[in-house]
C-alpha cells in the first residue's frame, strides 16, 4: 500500500490503467522489441528510451521516437514499461519519481522470489524509494497490465479495440495471459488484466479497491497465491466482496503445491482450513483452474441472480437429455415435471418419435425446425414449475453450420422475450464443433446476453456455484 | 485489577502464561461467565475461601509449571465439606511435589464445581498472516480425535458467529440430542463474539484456550481457561 488516501489512489491507479502516453523502456532486438510490440495497438502516444546505440536503430525503423531517458520525453508520462535488466531498475524507478510518472510496472524479474541475497536486497531498495516517493510501482517481476480499450497489452495475441467487463488480478504473468486469451477464444471481452507479480507496493487489495469504484468492471476475478498484509486483504475483499461478485482463485493450497508459490511469487502457505473461513466470511466465490473461473464470470454477467432451482432443460439427443438431467441435478437443482398444461401445448406439435417432452426434453427430430424449437421455449417461459431454462447446443459439423446459425439466432430472440434466466451449453469435448463457428456462436450468443458453456457438466457446476452465491447475496 | 494490569503483572513476574485465576479474571471482565476462582496460598485460606464460594468446589494445583494437571493428582472435584478441602489440599500438594518436585507452586485454587453441561471448547491463535483467527469445537475427544472445530478470522460478524457454532458436525448435539439438555445457542454466539472484540483490542495475547466451556440451556461457564501473551516487545 502507498501513502496516498484511497480515493487519490483510485485516480491514480485510473491514470495508469487508462493512458494517453506510454513510455517502454529497455525494448531490444533480442526478443524481437516485443515491448514495443505488444504496444503497437495503443490507442495513444507511445516513446521509447534506450541507451544502446546498436538496439536505437531497430526501434526507429519501427516508428517510435527513442529518448535516452525518460527525463527527455518531452509530455507528461502516464505510463512505464520497465523490461531493463536487474540492476538497472532502481535508476529507472529514480527517473520515474523525478519525472513523476502516472505508474511504472517492473517487468524484470529476479527479485525476492529468488530468494537470493542480492535479489532480496535489490526488491528492498526499490520497495523504498516507490514507498517514500509514493510512486504507483506495478510489480516486480509481472507482465502488468491489459486494458483492450485503449491497447495496452502484455502479449501480441492479445485483442485491441474491444472492451468488456470483467477484470482479471493476477499474481502470475502466465495465468494473467491465459485468462485474457481464454476469454477471447469463449467469445467474451475482457475489462482489464493485471498481473502484479511480487506486489511490492501495489498489492491485490488495491486493485480490488481500484475495480470495485471502476465503473467498466461488473464482475472481478483473481489468480492469488499469497499476500503481503493477510489482514488487509481479508478486510478488503470482505468490503468489495459485497459491493461487486468477487471470483478467487487460490494457487497453492496443498502442501506440495505450496512449495511452487514459493518460488514463484515468494508466498508464504495458506492453511485451507483458514483459507475456508476466509471465503465463507468474506462471500467471495471460490473456483478453480482457468475454465471454472470464465464459467463463472460468464455467468454472473448475463444473469441476474436468481435462487430458484427448478430447471427446463432441453437437449438435441437422448443420451444428452440424460446427461444434462444428471449433471444438473447432481448440483442439487431441480429437473420438474412440466405442468398438465404444458404437456398438453407440447402434445399438439411435438413429434415424440426420437424425441421425448418430460423434462428434460429431448428435441430429437423437433429440433429440424426453429419455429418448433421457440414454440417448445415459450413453453419452457409460460410453465410456472420453471424458474431458468438451459439449452444444449448439439453437434455441429461443419455440414450443419447452418443448423448452428439458425439456432444462435433463435436463442438470442428468444433471450429478448423470456423473463427467465436462459443458459446453453456445448455437448463437451473438443471434437464437436468446428472451432472458428463454435467462437463466433458463443460471441453472438453472449452478445446477445445467453452464456455459452464448454460443457453440460461446466454449465451445471457453474449454475450450482451460481445459484448458492445468489442465496448468499439474498441473506444479505 | 483491569486485564492490562493482570498483564503487567504476568510480564513482571517474567511470564507470558497467566495463572488459571489471572485467565478468569480477564475473561470476566470481557463479559464471559466463568466459574468463581480465588488462589489458596494455605490450607486454611483454601477453606475459607471455600466456605465463601459455597459447597461443593473443586481444588487444582496452581503452577506455570504444570500442563495437564489432573494426570499427576493434581485436581480434586465434588468436595462437600471444609475437612474434604483440607484433606485435598495437603494431597493435591504431595502430588504434584512427587510427580513434580522441581513445579513452582503458587498454591491450590478453589473454585465452584460447575454443574454438568454439553463441553465446548472456544478458542483463539495467531495465523502468520491472517492475525487472530477463532476456533470452536465440541469438547473431549471430538475436538482432540475428529478435529470437528470451525474457524473464522478477526473481527467476526454476528454471522459469521451464528455460522461457526452450525458449521461442527456435532452441532445436533448442542441442539439437544435424545434428551440431552440442549446449548444456548445465544451465548456460545455472543462470547465468540467477544473474544473476537477482545483479540482486537489486546493484539498482546497471542493464545486463549477455554476448556471446557460448559453449555447449558440458559447459558454458558467457562471452567477452565489459559491464556498466554506475546513475548515481551
Amino acid at each position: 500500500m502507498t501513502n496516498s488516501n484511497p480515493k487519490n489512489r483510485q485516480e491514480r491507479l485510473d491514470r495508469v490503467f487508462n493512458p494517453q502516453t506510454v513510455v517502454v523502456v529497455g525494448s531490444k532486438k533480442i526478443d524481437e522489441y516485443n515491448w514495443l510490440k505488444n504496444m503497437s495497438t495503443f490507442t495513444g502516444k507511445l516513446y521509447s528510451v534506450q541507451i544502446d546505440p546498436n538496439e536505437i536503430p531497430g526501434i526507429e525503423e519501427l516508428g517510435i521516437t527513442n529518448f535516452k531517458s525518460l527525463k527527455e520525453v518531452p509530455e507528461p508520462i502516464d505510463f512505464v514499461l520497465c523490461a531493463v535488466p536487474r540492476p538497472v531498475t532502481p535508476r529507472i524507478v529514480q527517473d520515474c519519481i523525478d519525472v513523476g510518472v502516472g505508474g511504472v510496472v517492473l517487468y524484470t524479474s529476479g527479485f525476492a522470489e529468488t530468494a537470493t541475497e542480492d535479489g532480496i536486497r535489490l526488491q528492498e531498495a526499490i520497495t523504498k524509494m516507490a514507498r517514500e516517493a509514493d510512486l504507483m510501482l506495478v510489480g516486480p517481476n509481472c507482465m502488468g497490465i491489459y486494458n483492450p480499450k485503449v491497447g495496452v497489452r502484455f502479449g501480441q495475441d492479445q485483442v485491441a479495440g474491444v472492451s468488456g467487463h470483467v477484470s482479471f488480478i493476477s499474481q502470475s504473468g502466465s495465468q494473467g495471459s491465459g485468462f485474457g486469451l481464454e476469454c477471447q477464444a469463449q467469445g467474451l471481452n475482457v475489462c482489464k488484466v493485471v498481473s502484479f507479480g511480487n506486489g511490492v507496493v501495489l498489492d491485490s487489495p488495491d486493485y480490488l479497491e481500484y475495480f470495485a469504484q471502476d465503473p467498466e468492471c461488473q464482475v472481478i476475478t483473481m489468480y492469488v497465491e499469497g499476500t503481503r498484509d493477510g489482514r488487509r486483504f481479508f478486510k478488503t475483499l470482505r468490503d468489495v466482496a459485497q459491493r461487486k461478485p468477487v471470483l478467487v482463485w487460490k494457487g497453492g493450497q496443498t502442501p506440495d503445491s505450496a512449495r511452487a508459490t514459493r518460488s514463484h511469487t515468494a508466498s508464504l502457505a495458506v492453511s485451507s482450513t483458514i483459507w475456508d473461513a476466509l471465503i465463507r466470511q468474506t462471500g467471495a466465490i471460490p473456483v478453480h483452474g482457468l475454465e471454472e473461473t470464465v464459467d463463472m464470470a460468464k455467468a454472473l454477467l448475463f444473469t441476474k441472480p436468481f435462487t430458484g432451482a427448478r430447471l427446463g432443460l432441453l437437449a438435441v439427443a437422448g443420451g444428452h437429455s440424460v446427461e444434462i438431467a444428471d449433471a444438473f441435478s447432481m448440483q442439487g437443482l431441480n429437473v420438474p415435471a412440466l405442468t398438465e398444461a404444458s404437456y398438453e401445448k407440447l402434445a399438439s406439435f411435438f413429434s415424440v418419435i426420437g424425441g421425448s417432452f418430460r423434462n428434460p426434453l429431448e428435441g430429437g427430430g423437433n429440433m429440424a425446425s426453429e419455429e418448433k424449437v421457440i414454440d417448445i421455449l415459450r413453453i419452457l417461459e409460460e410453465d410456472a414449475t420453471i424458474d431458468a431454462i438451459v439449452v444444449e447446443m448439439g453437434m455441429f459439423g461443419r455440414r450443419n453450420l447452418n443448423v448452428l446459425e439458425r439456432r444462435v439466432k433463435t436463442l438470442v430472440e428468444f433471450k429478448q422475450i423470456t423473463t427467465k434466466p436462459l443458459w446453453s451449453c456445448w455437448s463437451g469435448g473438443v471434437t464437436r464443433v468446428d472451432p472458428e463457428a463454435q467462437q463466433k456462436a458463443a460471441l453472438e450468443l453472449q452478445e446477445g446476453g445467453v452464456p455459452v458453456f464448454g460443457s453440460i457438466t461446466r454449465a451445471a457446476r457453474a449454475m450450482g456455484k451460481f445459484v448458492r452465491y445468489s442465496r448468499w447475496l439474498q441473506e444479505q | 485489577m483491569s486485564y492490562n494490569e493482570i498483564f503487567q503483572h504476568a510480564r513482571a513476574s517474567g511470564r507470558t502464561l497467566l495463572t488459571e485465576v489471572e485467565a478468569k479474571a480477564v475473561l470476566e471482565e470481557i463479559g464471559v461467565p466463568v466459574t468463581k476462582t480465588r488462589l489458596a496460598r494455605s490450607k486454611e485460606e483454601a477453606v475459607r475461601l471455600a466456605g465463601e464460594l459455597g459447597y461443593p468446589v473443586v481444588l487444582k494445583i496452581a503452577s506455570a509449571d504444570v500442563v495437564h494437571k489432573s494426570d499427576i493428582g493434581g485436581v480434586k472435584l465434588g468436595l462437600h465439606s471444609a475437612e474434604a478441602v483440607g484433606a485435598a489440599y495437603d494431597e493435591i500438594l504431595a502430588n504434584v511435589k512427587q510427580a513434580q518436585p522441581s513445579a513452582r507452586v503458587d498454591g491450590v485454587s478453589v473454585q465452584n464445581q460447575a454443574r454438568p453441561g454439553t463441553e465446548v471448547v472456544l478458542g483463539m491463535s495467531k495465523d502468520p498472516q491472517f492475525g487472530p483467527v477463532l476456533m470452536f469445537g465440541l469438547g473431549g475427544i471430538l475436538v482432540e480425535v475428529l478435529k470437528d472445530v470451525a474457524f473464522r478470522i478477526v473481527p467476526l460478524t454476528k454471522r459469521d458467529a451464528a455460522q461457526m457454532v452450525r458449521e461442527i458436525k456435532a452441532y445436533p448435539v448442542l441442539e439437544g440430542y435424545r434428551g440431552m439438555e440442549p446449548a444456548h445457542i445465544p451465548s456460545l454466539e455472543d462470547t465468540l463474539l467477544k473474544l473476537s472484540e477482545f483479540a482486537e483490542q489486546a493484539p498482546e495475547v497471542r493464545e486463549m484456550d477455554l476448556n471446557p466451556v460448559l453449555a447449558y440451556k440458559d447459558g454458558l461457564l467457562a471452567v477452565d481457561a489459559r491464556i498466554v501473551l506475546e513475548d515481551a516487545g
